[in-house]
Parts: structure tokens; sequence; C-alpha cells
């Protein structure tokens, strides 16, 4: 299954921004934009972005924690060494241990959601300009035929794209 | 390119930075030759010339049983705090004048750490046993005593040296990507790999977005966690002089002080050796030596409260440790610490010296000189001056311990020439942001919008 996408490239954010507006409401798919910098204003326009890499976060640091403790009290339970009628599991040293792993935790689960939330690695080929990554702004639409494909490049060069390119990727 | 008054475009950037990565002069390979070769020479030969030997090679014996092997790993891994650190907190309170250095700073944090790592190996004779310190399921019976500050510098390196390559590496995918337009053969193949397929669509950047500040606000607490344990490994020994609460404090701002003097230094070669003239500018400078002078004075305060404590504490121990350590053998180095450390930097109050390039990078080494000898201090005059004349002697560095310690620096200089090549060394994307934008008339210069905030 090929997808067809009308790529137009814009020389400023706020055109690009403004063609993604009109292609939105002019029926099609939500447009995603390619841009250099992140751009501002972006959910304004597309809708607002729910990111569940701060679910990722917490899980994370709560499972370090809990692991971190039981690392440390685990580990003083089952080699015992008693020192002079103290507690057994002692609360401060392992309160370190316990910080330490629910920083090391959460790292690992903010980077992993990360990978899963922004889809990286990629493992199929996507619609890419490379001009995207030096100085233009470019809005990717999805079309079903040429009819639409015309449409979207009229709205794309009314609202000042520089060039329209038709490309495809393998969808999802 | 100084010369050229046409203003900068986002091409430039580009341009600039695959320049630094693909484009090498003789120069270079010059300097990488000399500090593989300052490595293995200074630093190799004479480890393996220990191993061989023994321990005993160096001069490390009772009392002062820590050296400066020590002495260097405590210094690396202060060095490694201004890097992630910084580049953390700026990132947090949207400093703009950050996103020009950051990267290197980060670099530098990550190197002085793996140096860090290795100084320990150096350290305890026996580096084949090393991973004994992990806890991972054995045969031996053999499980950590997580009561130990060495066990919770195990814990907080570990996860020191994973967060700020993390983070550093998350911040630079945009740029991977950017580079891997650019480069052909070996190269292009590896920024394929390295930028994972980044695209820099919109959901991509706002993930980034995200992410990165949750890594930044996990970092700020790693950073000063890590130092203050280290000061425990000393401060929870019973040793006068070393058995001292102020000690997390005092390590974590010596860290951050000795961090900062090192970016000046990195930033003044990548300026002068790298063509960023454009982007690390007298700004960053300045801000800098604002920074390293509200530093300073703090640290001159912890130094000038420890030697209260102690003569406050009204114990003999303490009060002989503190006597020794002004008037003793190794008196001379305490007061050339005063001098590089407390005296020299009040120089940075005028505006003209911070902007001036050479003097600050001098004033840089010239603090980190005496951030190692408050290392060497910390630990060597205290272990020779303990409870009992019995336990008193004199600790001199041994020639394989301090072809070790110059060595370290060798083995510094290599990975960070090695980054600059591979790594783009300023952030494009970032550098981007704070430059005007594509369609709008120009009002700043790069990397300087913002100013000291």
């Amino acid at each position: 299954m090929v997808s067809h996408q009308a790529v137009g490239l814009f020389p400023a954010p706020d055109a690009a921004l403004a063609a993604a507006g009109k292609l939105k409401g002019a029926g099609f798919a939500t447009p995603s934009l390619m841009s250099p910098i992140p751009m501002e204003g972006v959910e304004e326009v597309l809708g607002e972005k729910k990111s569940v890499i701060k679910r990722f976060t917490l899980m994370g640091g709560i499972i370090g924690g809990i692991c971190g403790f039981l690392l440390a009290a685990g580990t003083a339970v089952v080699y015992l060494h008693p020192v002079g009628g103290r507690p057994i599991i002692t609360i401060p040293p392992f309160l370190i241990i316990t910080y330490e792993m629910t920083i090391l935790f959460g790292i690992l689960f903010t980077v992993l959601g990360f990978f899963i939330s922004a889809r990286l690695p990629a493992i199929r080929e996507r619609v890419y300009v490379p001009e995207a990554a030096v100085d233009k702004f470019a809005v990717a639409v999805e079309v079903d035929d040429d009819a639409h494909f015309q449409k979207a490049e009229s709205i794309l060069r009314e609202a000042g794209a520089e060039e329209v390119r038709a490309m495809k990727e393998e969808a999802a | 390119m100084p010369d050229n008054p046409r203003k900068l475009q986002f091409a430039d950037v580009n341009d600039d930075v695959v320049r630094s990565l693909t484009q090498t002069g003789s120069a270079y390979y010059i300097t990488l030759t000399v500090a593989i070769t300052v490595t293995l020479v200074c630093f190799f030969f004479p480890w393996f010339y220990q191993l061989n030997y023994g321990i005993g090679a160096a001069g490390m014996n009772q009392p002062t049983v820590w050296g400066t092997y020590l002495a260097s790993f405590i210094f690396w891994i202060g060095l490694s705090h201004s890097g992630t650190l910084l580049s953390c907190v700026l990132h947090i309170t949207q400093s703009s004048w950050r996103k020009a250095m950051y990267r290197s700073a980060e670099a530098m944090t990550l190197f002085s750490l793996m140096v860090a790592g290795t100084m320990v190996m150096v350290h305890v004779g026996r580096p084949w046993f090393i991973h004994w310190t992990l806890p991972y399921p054995n045969q031996m019976g053999l499980w950590p005593n997580f009561r130990s500050p060495l066990m919770f510098d195990v814990m907080a390196i570990t996860t020191y040296l994973t967060g700020s390559s993390i983070f550093i590496y998350m911040g630079t995918i945009p740029d991977f990507a950017a580079v891997r337009d650019r480069t052909t053969g070996w190269r292009h193949h590896m920024y394929v790999m390295l930028s994972l397929g980044w695209r820099g669509t919109d959901t991509e950047w706002h993930r980034l977005g995200w992410a990165y500040t949750f890594l930044a606000v996990l970092i700020i607490p790693l950073a000063v966690s890590v130092h203050s344990i280290v000061s425990w490994d000393f401060a929870l020994s019973l040793v006068p002089a070393l058995h001292q609460t102020i000690f997390a404090p005092y390590f974590v701002v010596g860290a951050i002080y000795s961090g900062t003097a090192g970016i000046v230094t990195v930033m003044f070669v990548l300026r002068k050796y790298m063509n960023f003239e454009h982007y690390i500018t007298d700004l960053h400078f300045d801000n800098l030596g604002k920074l390293l002078i509200v530093l300073s004075l703090i640290w001159t305060y912890i130094n000038a409260l420890e030697l209260f404590t102690a003569w406050y504490s009204g114990t003999s121990t303490e009060y002989e440790a503190l006597k020794y350590k002004l008037f003793g053998y190794y008196a001379w180095l305490y007061w050339e610490m005063i001098l590089f450390c407390a005296v020299a930097p009040l120089l940075m109050i005028s505006k003209r010296f911070r902007t001036s390039f050479v003097p600050m990078l001098i004033l840089s080494i010239v603090i980190n000189i005496g951030m190692y000898t408050e290392r060497f201090l910390i630990v060597g005059t205290s272990l020779s001056r303990q409870y009992l004349p019995d336990s008193w002697g004199v600790y001199v560095p041994s020639s394989v311990e301090i072809s070790i310690m110059v060595g370290t620096l060798g083995m510094f200089s290599t990975l960070f020439l090695i980054f600059v090549k591979i790594f783009p060394s300023i952030s494009i994307y970032e550098i981007k942001e704070t430059m005007d934008q594509p369609g709008e008339a120009a009002t700043s210069t790069p990397g300087t919008e913002g100013g000291a905030d």
C-alpha cells in the first residue's frame, strides 16, 4: 500500500503554518510540517498535541525507586551483616540508592517514551525533503488522486509555496 | 569569515558545521597525534608498569593511602559537572546564550566522566575485579554492600554517565539528520544510523522538546547528587578535616566552579581552531565570567567556613589538621590554591577582562590548576595528619603517579578531538532558533539573543 503526498516548500514558517491550516480547513487529512527548527504556534493551527512521555517518565521513576530500594534492602536481608545491633534495613544509605535508581529509570523510560511517541527509529521510508533541514519549511499532506493533488497544490501555491512536489511513501 | 559583513543565513550554519566535520587541516592531525602519544606514553605505559610491578609503583602508603589518583578522579568528576548541569539549568531557564556552547560543554562532561572512571581503575590496583562492584547474579556468593559510600559512587556515576550520554545524543539527533543530508561515504552511513530517520516533523519536534526538558529536570538533581556522593567517600570517614558536614556543598560548588572554568578553556579552543567566531562571542565569555566570579566567591566562603569550623570545634585533632594545612609541609600548595582560586578570579570584576579572550583562557587554566591542588590537598593533607603522631607521614607522588596525572589530559584531549569530528560541536538547530527567522527583518546576531539572562 502506497500513500501519495503533496509536499509544499515554503521560505518562511508563518506561510507554511497558514497553508497547513487552510489544507486542514479544506477537508484534507491533518498535514504534517517539516522544519529546520521547532515551529511555534503549530498547536493553534493543527490542534493540541498530547505526549505520553510524561507518563513514561513517571512510571520509570516509580519503578526505579521501588527497584532501587528493593535492591538495597533485599541485599541487606539476604546477606546479613549485623552492625552493633543497628537495623538491618537502614533507611538513609538505602535512600541514596533509591534516589539514583529513580533517576536512572526515569531517564531510560523517558528515552523509551520519546522513541515510541516520535516513531523513531524509522523503520519504513517516509516523505522527506532535505531542504527542510536547512532553511525551508515543508507542508506534507496525503492525497487520494490527481484531482485531489491539484486541489492541494493550488492551496499550497496560493499560500506562498515556492515548490510543490508529488511524493510517495509506504503506508503504515 | 570574521571580516565578512554579510548577515548569517540558516544555510550558512549548516555549511559551517558540516565544514567543521569534514574539512580537516594538518593542525588537527598533529594535535591528535600528540594527544594520542601523550595518552599512550604518559598514561597507559606507566599504568601497565604499575599493573606489572604492583600498586607499590605509586607513592601511596600508610598513612596516606589515597594519592593523586583519587585527586585526579575528583578533579575529572568535578570538571564533568558544569557541562551537562549548566546546560540543563540554562535550558530550564531558557537562556539562549547557552545554545552556541552547550554541545561542547556536554561533551566535556562525558569525556571527563570517562577519564574519571579510568582513574578509579588505576587507583584500585586490581582493575580486573572492577565488575565485583556491580550487583549481578554470580556463583561466588558475592554481592556489594549498599551501605558503603563507594557503592553510592558506583550507582551515581553509572547513572550520570548514562544520563549525560543520552542527553547529549538526544539533543544532537536533529543535527545528525542535517549533517546526514550533506555527507557522503562512510560518514553518510554513520549519520543515517545516528539520526534514526529524523525528519523534523512537528510531532518529532514536539516530542523532542518534552523528552529533552524531562531529561534536563532529571539530570540537575542527579549531577548535584553525584558530587555530594563523591564528597561522602571522604566525609563519612572519621579522619579529621574530612569528617565535615560542609563537604557535600563544598564539593558541588568546587565542581561547578572548575567545570565552568573548563568550559571557558574549551570555548576558547573551539572558537579559535574550529572557526566558530560567529557563534561563540565575547558575550559568552562575559556571561561565563560572571558565573565564575559568583562561584569563586561561594567557594571562598566555604573555604573560610571550613577553617572556622575546624578552629571553633576546639578539638585538638581538628586543630592540628588545620595548623598542618595552613603552615605544614603542604602549606605552599594551600596558599597557591587560595591565590589561584580565590584571589585571581577577582580580576573578572572588570568587564574588559571578561570579554578579553586570551586573559580569560589563562585565568581558566589557572583556576583549574588551583582546583586540582584543592583536590590533592583534601586527600593528601588530611590523611597525613590523623589522630596520633604514629599515623603522621608525608606523601609525595611517585613519577608513575605524576605521569598518569599528565596522561589524563592527553586522554581527555584525544576523546574530545575525536568528538569534534563526529558530533556537530555547535547545535545547528538551536543556533538557528536564535537567528532571525527567514522572512523577518534582521535584528540580532546569532547566539547572542537574550543577553545575560
